[in-house]
């Protein structure tokens, strides 16, 4: 089973809202036209003092703590299992499961790390251990092998012919490459904090999702027009 | 700040905001390059599709019922393994050389009473002990346990607060073993002299060792 290393740098940390970066397309040049209509959490940005308390109401046990992570993170970390599993009902177990796996180890976190990225890292690695099981109870079954998260309805809010060519795009990335779109883009993670989650370099997270937009404008996007391509 | 349509892809996966601006500087005269960042752009903004935040009343109360429910069952267990911390001298590589001898004792005691029985009794089951091997087998099974329990003491820290998945995976397989060998020594308690049941049990105890050790070694 993965374990969660837990030596990440202070600096990791990851606020309760995704990110909107310089280097990301800002609201204004949303080319769909529409209002944002999934809007973020309350941007409560995870302080190191506050991540620190956190922890250590967690490690007392006080239940009010775990209730603040969740209320700071729950939806986010919900969305991000979604995105990873494909339906929301797996989702929903698995942020539950890890906030049981939390509990069960926080005597175990020494604060080298901070404590929501650890959090995360423990989110990502059950749905990962979710996934190989579902990939399992397939091969049992003698059903369809294919690996990929099947998707499902969403809120109503979302455009469904455009999320769902994204995610019939996505089905044909790599795991690697579908996990660092998502945390990147759909979540706004920094690539520090990617490669914090995912055990690799911030270099391997950037170019990792330099391939998985390649791919994916490939698939979404085909050539148009030979000037296009010689310009490249 | 120049830029020319080759450094197009290096900005995309890792360009500093300055050549972004450049970049797109550049595209205002270079429509290839405009219809490259349009479409990179339009990524992004697609990806936001798969973004939903929205809330599931029911999830909180439904994690807290569950962590109520492993804090106490955490409780519970403590309470099992207070009594196992009681004196427990030996250093951890005695302890560790004692349940291994005694393992060995064990097994090769077992393995001998069962490929060279003592001559069978008339009608004799080959499988069953006699009176004297059986009691040879329950004091080196006494003292296996003793040894076990011992490791069981040292490793209790990690398995009460288990630092990682794996650890807390080695708790679960631990209260299997344990819970196997209970099952196995009320059916040895039915039937004694069975020494099918001697080896199934001593398999057991064996896994358990091992899982002990392991999780030791990880301590280490």
């Amino acid at each position: 089973m993965g374990t969660m290393g837990l030596a990440l740098p202070w600096e990791t940390r990851i606020s309760s809202v995704p990110r909107e970066r310089e280097m990301r397309v800002k609201p204004s040049e949303d080319l769909t036209g529409r209002p944002n209509q999934t809007a973020a959490p309350a941007a409560t940005t995870t302080a190191p003092s506050e991540d620190a308390e956190l922890a250590e109401r967690c490690r007392s046990g006080d239940l009010g703590g775990y209730e603040r992570l969740y209320a700071l993170h729950g939806v986010r970390m919900k969305n991000v299992a979604r995105n990873l599993l494909g339906n929301p009902i797996d989702a929903e177990d698995a942020v539950q499961e890890t906030f049981l796996k939390v509990q069960r180890s926080i005597g175990g976190f020494r604060g080298q790390s901070s404590f929501v990225t650890w959090t995360y890292r423990i989110l990502i690695n059950t749905c990962y251990d979710a996934r190989r099981s579902r990939v399992r109870k397939k091969e049992v079954q003698n059903d369809d092998t294919e690996d990929s998260p099947r998707p499902e309805p969403r809120a109503p809010g979302a455009h469904p012919s455009l999320r769902m060519a994204l995610e019939r795009a996505l089905a044909g990335l790599t795991k690697h490459q579908r996990d660092v779109f998502l945390l990147y883009e759909v979540e706004g993670f920094h690539h520090a904090e990617i490669a914090g989650m995912l055990k690799i370099t911030e270099t391997a997270s950037k170019n990792t999702l330099f391939q998985a937009k390649k791919n994916l404008r490939h698939v979404l996007e085909p050539p148009r027009s030979n000037s296009t391509a010689g310009a490249r | 700040m120049n830029i020319a349509c080759e450094d197009r892809d290096r900005i995309f996966e890792d360009g500093s905001p300055a050549e972004w601006a450049a970049l797109e500087a550049h595209s205002a005269n270079c429509a290839a390059c405009a219809e490259e960042l349009r479409s990179w752009k339009a990524i992004s903004v697609l990806a936001k599709e798969l973004r939903d935040y929205s809330d599931t009343p029911s999830l909180w109360p439904r994690i807290e019922r569950s962590l109520i429910a492993e804090a106490a069952t955490k409780k519970q267990r403590a309470g099992r393994w207070s009594w196992l911390s009681l004196g427990f001298g030996l250093s951890l590589g005695w302890q560790t050389a004692a349940a291994a001898a005694l393992a060995m004792i064990l097994t090769v005691s077992a393995g001998w009473i069962y490929l060279h029985p003592a001559k069978p009794v008339s009608s004799g089951d080959q499988s069953l002990l006699k009176s004297s091997a059986l009691a040879e087998v329950e004091r080196a099974q006494a003292a296996y346990e003793q040894a076990i329990d011992k490791l069981a003491a040292d490793a209790k820290p990690q398995l009460e607060n288990p630092a990682t998945p794996l650890q807390a995976n080695y708790r679960e397989k631990l209260l299997v073993l344990d819970s196997a060998i209970n099952d196995l020594r009320a059916q040895a308690g039915m039937n004694p002299s069975n020494a099918h049941l001697r080896q199934q049990l001593l398999a057991m105890y064996q896994e358990k060792q091992q899982t002990l050790q392991d999780i030791l070694e990880e301590k280490r």
